[in-house]
């Protein structure tokens, strides 16, 4: 039997993996896939937690909203995506710097 | 024992794919080792227990958002594809940022004495679903309203900018 410990430290190092991916790329979509890698590290948090009798089954509930609120960011944030190409041409976030469309 | 074998061959592959993100240069690759990383988070839950959120974990997420991002590559970067490599400045500050980080969260991580409490065998879906009808009434609906928000929004966002001229163009260029 697995204690909660391990379980914690991969979400930590998913979420740092996840902040090192957003600084470091400029590409838009490559920025969404590490907010993608963080919100798996809370989830996977979450749950460790509830498995471990905190909370009970509300963690679950929680990675549940957590998965259906990344569904909605993703479609939100590639939608802006898209509008940023047809404006700029490209996905280079450096090149977005006018608020003016 | 085999648990922990399996814990360390997903928890291997999803560091693995977050360093090949991290150092590769093409969108593509990287989404497929952003689903990687999503099957083998999914592959946890299903260790821990937690077998509706693996399955809705693969379903959604390897389904629709990985798809959605492989969509959002192929729309987006033609030829204008941005330089995905840092500089040599920004990755040393890169690297101490995460190493500070990382090694904050797991020295408090290791620090703290979890306490090995009772672990829950609630993997049925039934108890999911009545927390959510019931615990969880509220956020239920805000997400429902959220998720149709989202949809308005992005189908809003993403229009074609000048539908009304490029349809008389078209009926133009079938009449001649």
């Amino acid at each position: 039997m697995m204690g909660l410990t391990p379980y914690l430290i991969l979400s930590a190092i998913l979420l740092v993996l996840g902040i090192a991916i957003i600084i470091s790329k400029r590409n838009a979509i490559a920025m969404l896939i590490g907010v993608e890698f963080i919100l798996n590290a809370a989830a996977l948090n979450m749950v460790a937690f509830s498995r471990h009798g905190i909370g009970a089954l509300s963690g679950q509930t929680a990675a549940l909203f957590v998965i259906v609120l990344a569904a909605a960011e993703a479609v939100v944030a590639l939608a802006i995506f898209l509008n940023f190409y047809h404006t700029i041409s490209t996905v280079d976030i450096d090149r977005g710097d006018q608020l003016k469309g | 024992m085999l648990e922990i074998v399996i814990f360390i061959l997903f928890a291997a592959v999803a560091v693995i794919a977050g360093l090949a993100i991290l150092v590769s240069t093409n969108i593509v690759r990287m989404a497929y080792w952003l689903i990687a990383m999503l099957i083998s988070v999914a592959g946890l839950y299903f260790l821990m227990g937690a077998y509706f959120l693996g399955v809705i974990q693969i379903l959604v997420y390897v389904g629709g958002v990985a798809v959605l991002l492989v969509f959002g590559v192929m729309l987006t970067s033609r030829q204008m594809a941005p330089k995905l490599r840092p500089g040599r400045v920004e990755a040393l500050w890169l690297t101490v940022v995460a190493a500070v980080l990382l090694s904050g969260l797991i020295l408090s991580v290791v620090r703290v004495r979890w306490e090995p409490g009772a672990v829950v065998a609630g993997n049925s879906v039934a108890e999911i679903g009545r927390s959510l009808l019931g615990e969880f009434l509220g956020p239920f609906e805000l997400v429902s309203v959220l998720l149709l928000v989202a949809m308005l929004g992005a189908a809003y966002l993403a229009r074609p900018k000048t539908p009304v001229q490029g349809a008389q163009q078209r009926k133009g260029t079938t009449a001649l």
